[in-house]
């Protein structure tokens, strides 16, 4: 049993969440798999679209969503936020980056402020789990296909006769 | 191989955890905004929608009445939010101990209270004369959850020292007081067992000290001396505040296998912190389900405090 740690108030991640963290095989131990997930996050926030292995990209991925989090609810007069950014960001122009662009762009977000996707397995090969990801409101075009006007999927089907039926009956009426 | 199939089924659903907080994809609509349409509504209706007029204002009034958590409720009441690990979480057992717990609290008041507070707790003891027993002593630690959350209290009788765990929710207990309201400058104060006795002692008829209302918690910035080596921890590994005389007995190998052990970067791992601690969203809606309760509990306390009590005189002829 254990007492919640009141000090400190974070927001709620809109991402699921792992009850335990993954230990990240590292040389360097803890501070060798923080190291890596610093490359990470520094990439992620330059590039805001990165391909890599599954699991950094899922660890990887709290650590994005807490850091911009806390530059929301903060903002960068905070020495604290301040501190992380620059600990975390090992580029600095992306502290800038991150409370001058990506700060307002989430400041009214409902949703996570990061995707991310499962992508193709090299198989035969090195079959570990790929996956992609990336901030949203990137700049790239979306990685999902756009099933809107799929006309086979239900509600195109559905909205397809429904308009038929519509101009059948304006015919019928038109004829009398 | 169907045990490990079986094992990671049941952690697999464990591992997203729903939590109670919900998220819609609709955009946030802030206070203004809805009194905005509201108003809007109000002068482009004519007359003839007068009938609408009503209904598009009462909804304005309601969500301005409600009532507002305080925001220090998480450190008065700390034993209503759940255990951070989520393995342990059931939302369904965490509802049902908040409620027992408020059950609790009107049968008895049960003060607030930090690590550091002088505090007499009086139980019922089977084996005592009388059938209750009183300790006084200070909170060195507060500890758990839910109805099992305790403190312990510590004090020096007869040279001894000696420390008792109480449950807060425990039903023996029969009354706790606290004598003296203060903070101190580090979250549990264990070191008190490596110091002068001077600094654990407390007096059994201590009488109550008065706190104004409304005044803030005092933080008693007292630096304990501890006693020389051997200490039971390794107080000089821990980043202790109230500790005065930690330097004078450490020694260079103490220091040299201290910073062997340090961790800086758990300073910056945002996600253990994460992990140890109860989202914000999360706390606003546990106390929002207790707040009335506990805010009614408070203002009795207060008017009990005013409430001049009669006191049958005694007969001495």
């Amino acid at each position: 049993m254990n007492q919640a740690d009141v000090t400190k108030l974070i927001s709620q991640l809109r991402i699921a969440v792992r009850p335990n963290q993954r230990n990240l095989k590292n040389p360097d131990g803890p501070e060798g798999r923080l190291l890596k997930l610093r490359k990470t996050v520094t990439a992620l926030m330059k590039h805001e679209r990165i391909e890599l292995y599954y699991n950094r990209a899922d660890e990887a991925r709290g650590y994005a969503e807490l850091l911009i989090s806390n530059a929301i609810r903060h903002g960068d007069r905070h020495k604290a936020t301040m501190e992380l950014a620059d600990y975390w960001l090992l580029e600095k122009q992306l502290v800038h980056k991150l409370f001058k662009v990506l700060v307002p762009r989430y400041e009214n977000y409902n949703v996570s402020y990061t995707r991310m996707y499962k992508a193709p397995r090299d198989y035969p090969g090195m079959y570990y789990r790929q996956s992609v990801l990336e901030l949203r409101g990137n700049p790239y075009p979306s990685l999902l296909m756009d099933q809107s006007q799929n006309r086979n999927l239900l509600h195109n089907v559905l909205l397809d006769e429904a308009r038929k039926e519509f101009r059948r009956k304006k015919l019928a009426d038109l004829v009398n | 191989m169907n045990v490990s199939r079986a094992m990671s089924k049941r952690w697999a659903q464990q591992c997203v955890f729903n939590r109670i907080v919900a998220f819609s994809t609709k955009p946030t609509q802030h206070a203004a905004a809805v009194s905005e349409p509201a108003a809007e509504q109000e002068t482009v209706a004519t007359p003839a929608a007068a009938t609408a007029q009503p209904a598009t204002t009462t909804p304005a009034p309601t969500t301005a009445r409600k009532p507002i958590v305080p925001s220090n409720y998480r450190f008065i009441y700390p034993e209503f939010l759940p255990d951070p690990k989520v393995e342990w979480r059931n939302p369904i057992r965490e509802k049902l101990e908040r409620l027992d717990m408020l059950d609790r609290r009107r049968q008895i008041d049960l003060p607030e209270f930090y690590v550091g507070s002088i505090m007499a707790v009086t139980s019922s003891d089977p084996h005592a004369a009388g059938k209750t027993s009183r300790f006084v002593g200070i909170c060195i630690n507060r500890d758990r959850c839910g109805l099992r959350s305790r403190f312990v209290l510590r004090n020096v009788i007869d040279h001894q020292g000696m420390e008792v765990v109480y449950e807060l929710y425990d039903p023996t207990i029969q009354k706790v007081e606290v004598l003296r309201l203060e903070k101190r400058l580090d979250d549990n104060l264990f070191y008190l067992r490596d110091a002068l006795p001077e600094y654990s002692t407390f007096d059994e008829n201590m009488e109550a000290e008065h706190l104004e209302e409304g005044a803030p918690v005092p933080v008693n910035d007292i630096k304990v001396v501890l006693r020389p080596r051997p200490w039971l921890e390794r107080w000089e590994r821990q980043n202790l505040l109230g500790v005065a005389n930690i330097d004078q007995y450490i020694k260079d190998k103490h220091r040299k296998s201290a910073e062997k052990v340090q961790k800086p970067w758990e300073k910056f791992d945002m996600m253990k912190q994460y992990r140890s601690t109860i989202p914000e969203e999360e706390q606003k809606e546990v106390f929002a389900e207790v707040h009335t309760e506990l805010h009614s509990m408070e203002l009795q306390r207060k008017r009990n405090k005013r409430k001049r009590t009669f006191v049958k005189p005694k007969q001495l002829a």
